[in-house]
């Protein structure tokens, strides 16, 4: 099986999966009771979170929240920090926890602050930032690493434009994407309110995420009940999750420099040989969507996303599936709703281009043979279908 | 020793049948036990016009859920069984009606009817209703229970055998046709919408059983439609068991369709080819006749002309028991058997390079049948029906 579509999910780790394991069978004490099987899992917890702030470099300013997952992290964050009139503002690009988030804020009378106008290719321009203080933005909320396009909203870069355009303007940044694959510089946590990341995007297990946020922030709470975690998120904590997520985080830093070497020779392949087949197959466009250049402050190297009308996506899909490759549509289709998403058609792509799309992302396991297996494929599943689609597009 | 409770299952059609009501009853039966199959320790009897099972007082709840799924079941009640004293049915009556008079404040009108199969009880109907009503009145008419034999909110039923009498205050609907079994093998062309489905459904009701062919396309649609027919075919062999699902690879055919034959024909050819290979199907393993799930009218493939230049394929009967009924009908009785949430979730049903712009919807048959010379018909066919996959739907 070739797996490229690691933006989705990645396959958990042995070492995680060994690490779970052990402490569902061993330590399954509910960490919040008097007794000493409890205070032993209060304790591995504790140490847990104690290792992820050092992993992360987090600073004891921040809180460590685990979460269930991305979605939930950015929600709580979202939805606890502005509900009801914080204003707040976001490109359109983000995930659709965010955005959804934001647009529940609506009905409060609260509307976000759009700044679709003001980026290119799924990240902010710098220049824009004092839309930021007109509009008496309180909140920025980006992506780190956009979920489709892989491009990168440098923090460093963007809290130097707030610090000087925007000083009251805090910074939420969705790390999902970007952890095992961008450095999160230390001294950025100082100015960044909140931050998510997810476990089952970094080998670790699905279920479990974090909030790491500035705790000097009044959070209300999305979650009611015993009152775990500062209060802000009720619920007994999933102690084999966390220590899961913990051994996930430190192996994704630490490969985090080798990541992005293997990335890029990866993509460069990629690159190289989706040039080659436009090359000998004159009918195919190519249309790179991500950026193609190495800069990691503009793009992640772990994703590329790429167009190439006028077959679709979703029909390539399943010619390689039907060889056991696996990758991710261009335009992830909300899962209920069959049109493209907004983030290809957001940096300007027809609903064609971004129908016709694909997404390839990469994790550690992914060799350069897998790359030519995807790109072999490819080719020949693109040389019979163009045929049929370009009739399809005669016959309109 | 397991407490008992009495099922007293009663049939409609089936009484019609003259001379064949032994051979419908049998198969009632057996399909009865093939449901129940699941617990032990039931006893069956069967006499004259109606069935009689006892059962464990703890299988009521399961037993009735089961009893629901059987077509040929006109209703059914759950009592006790015990000896024709009026003394000891009176003291049941009243063990039943406290509580309810208690719960709807001392106001309760009631009746007694009775049915007596045994002419040679000493005391009519009417008399044994007398005796066993006022029996109960002297007890709880100063509790404010009355007797209203037209208006009646809790009816005591007393059914007289030659060799049991039963006691009962409910009547269950059952889902009334025939008994599956008892018309014979029917091949239902099953598709991941609506309405197929319930056309499976309305014929298992009529004593077919229902076997399904999926005409699936994998490389160009991917899996989710399959694992879509697989939960459908399912869920509608739970009310008749023993179905068997084909799944045919039509790809190659719909794509020699799509490439070669014109564009406003294509709906049409694909139904033509479905219904021979259905037919082809149909002919090896004894199946009687086609089922669709066609409502005349509801699209556009769905004319007259269309539907007739499509069922002269085959000498089978093609049965389309939607065909008067309208969307609105159609979707409340899938929802009834539990189809409906299974055949709204989101699967690309036909992928739009497949599908015209302009379908023809008053198409000829000689026209067809012209355009079709244009592909190796047979060849497609008979290869669809080498690399057919089949599935017994009770291993599911």
């Amino acid at each position: 099986m070739v797996y490229l579509d690691n933006a989705a999910t990645t396959p958990m780790d042995e070492e995680v999966i060994r690490r779970v394991h052990e402490s569902m069978r061993d330590v399954f004490a509910n960490s919040g009771t008097r007794y000493r099987i409890g205070l032993d899992a209060k304790r591995r917890i504790e140490q847990s979170t104690e290792l992820i702030a050092e992993h992360l470099e987090i600073p004891s300013t921040h809180r460590i929240l685990f979460t269930s997952g991305g979605t939930e992290s950015n929600n709580l964050f979202v939805k606890g920090l502005c509900f009801p009139d914080k204003k707040a503002a976001f490109t359109g690009m983000e995930h659709s926890s965010i955005t959804e988030s934001l647009s529940f804020l609506k009905q409060f009378g609260n509307d976000p602050c759009s700044l679709l106008p003001f980026q290119k290719e799924g990240r902010l321009d710098l220049d824009s930032v004092s839309i930021l203080k007109e509009n008496r933005v309180k909140l920025l909320c980006l992506s780190h690493a956009n979920n489709e396009l892989g491009t990168v909203n440098d923090p460093l870069q963007i809290i130097s434009a707030l610090a000087k355009e925007s000083p009251q303007t805090k910074l939420f940044l969705d790390g999902v994407q970007a952890i095992g694959k961008l450095k999160l510089d230390g001294s950025a946590w100082k100015s960044l309110a909140g931050y998510s990341i997810s476990g089952h995007k970094i080998h670790g297990p699905k279920g479990i995420g974090l909030l790491i946020f500035d705790s000097r922030l009044v959070l209300n709470p999305q979650m009611h009940g015993g009152k775990q975690q500062f209060g802000v998120r009720s619920g007994t904590l999933p102690l084999p999750l966390i220590v899961g997520l913990e051994v996930a985080i430190k192996r994704a830093v630490a490969i985090t420099e080798q990541n992005q070497k293997h990335f890029h020779g990866l993509r460069r392949r990629l690159i190289k040989g989706l040039k080659k087949i436009q090359g000998r197959f004159s009918k195919l466009k190519i249309r790179f969507n991500s950026l193609v250049d190495e800069d990691v402050t503009r793009q992640s190297p772990a994703i590329l996303n790429f167009s190439f009308p006028p077959v679709e996506g979703e029909v390539i899909l399943h010619h390689l599936e039907a060889k056991n490759i696996f990758v991710g549509l261009g335009s992830a289709c909300s899962a209920r709703l069959r049109e493209p998403s907004k983030i290809l058609m957001g940096i300007g792509l027809s609903e064609e281009q971004a129908r016709c799309s694909l997404r390839i992302s990469f994790s550690h396991n992914n060799t350069t043979d897998e790359v030519d297996q995807f790109l072999e494929v490819f080719e020949e599943a693109y040389q019979n279908l163009y045929p049929t689609f370009s009739q399809k597009v005669e016959h309109r | 020793m397991t407490e008992k409770r009495t099922v007293l299952i009663r049939y409609d059609e089936i009484g019609l049948k003259g001379r064949n009501r032994k051979f419908f009853e049998k198969c009632l039966l057996r399909n009865i036990k093939r449901a129940l199959s699941c617990a032990d320790e039931i006893d069956y009897r069967s006499p004259r016009g109606r069935i009689f099972l006892d059962i464990p007082l703890s299988f009521v709840t399961e037993c009735v859920a089961r009893l629901k799924t059987i077509p040929g079941i006109a209703s059914f009640s759950i009592g006790i069984c015990m000896k024709p004293d009026f003394d000891a049915i009176s003291t049941l009556g009243i063990q039943w009606i406290e509580p309810r008079l208690e719960s709807r404040k001392n106001s309760l009108k009631f009746c007694v009817k009775t049915r007596r199969s045994a002419k040679s009880f000493p005391k009519t109907s009417q008399e044994v209703n007398f005796e066993v009503g006022s029996r109960i009145m002297n007890k709880l008419s100063q509790q404010g229970l009355i007797v209203n034999i037209n208006e009646a909110e809790y009816i005591l039923e007393i059914e007289i055998g030659n060799s049991e009498t039963m006691v009962f205050d409910n009547r269950e609907p059952g889902l009334r046709g025939l008994p599956v079994g008892s018309s014979g093998n029917v091949l239902c062309l099953l598709s991941g919408g609506i309405d197929s489905p319930v056309a499976a459904f309305m014929m298992a009701c009529r004593g077919c059983r229902v076997h399904f062919v999926f005409f699936d396309n994998q490389l160009f649609l991917g899996r989710g439609g399959y694992e879509k027919v697989l939960r459908l075919a399912k869920k509608i062999n739970r009310f008749q068991g023993r179905g068997t699902l084909f799944v045919v690879p039509f790809q190659n055919m719909q794509g020699a369709i799509r490439d070669h034959c014109n564009e406003e024909n294509r709906v049409v050819l694909y139904r033509r080819m479905m219904y021979r290979i259905a037919g082809e199907i149909a002919g090896r393993y004894g199946f009687m006749a086609l089922v669709t799930g066609e409502s005349l009218g509801q699209v556009a493939s769905q004319t007259l002309e269309n539907l007739a230049a499509v069922s002269c394929i085959t000498s089978l009967s093609v049965f389309q028991p939607l065909i008067g009924m309208n969307k609105e009908s159609i979707i409340r009785r899938a929802k009834e058997i539990g189809t409906y949430e299974i055949s709204i979730e989101p699967q690309p049903d036909c992928c739009s390079i497949f599908m015209p712009g302009n379908p023809v919807t008053r198409s000829k048959i000689s026209v067809m049948e012209r355009d079709e010379k244009k592909i190796p018909w047979e060849e497609l066919r008979d290869d669809a029906l080498a690399k057919m996959e089949i599935i017994g739907v009770d291993n599911l």
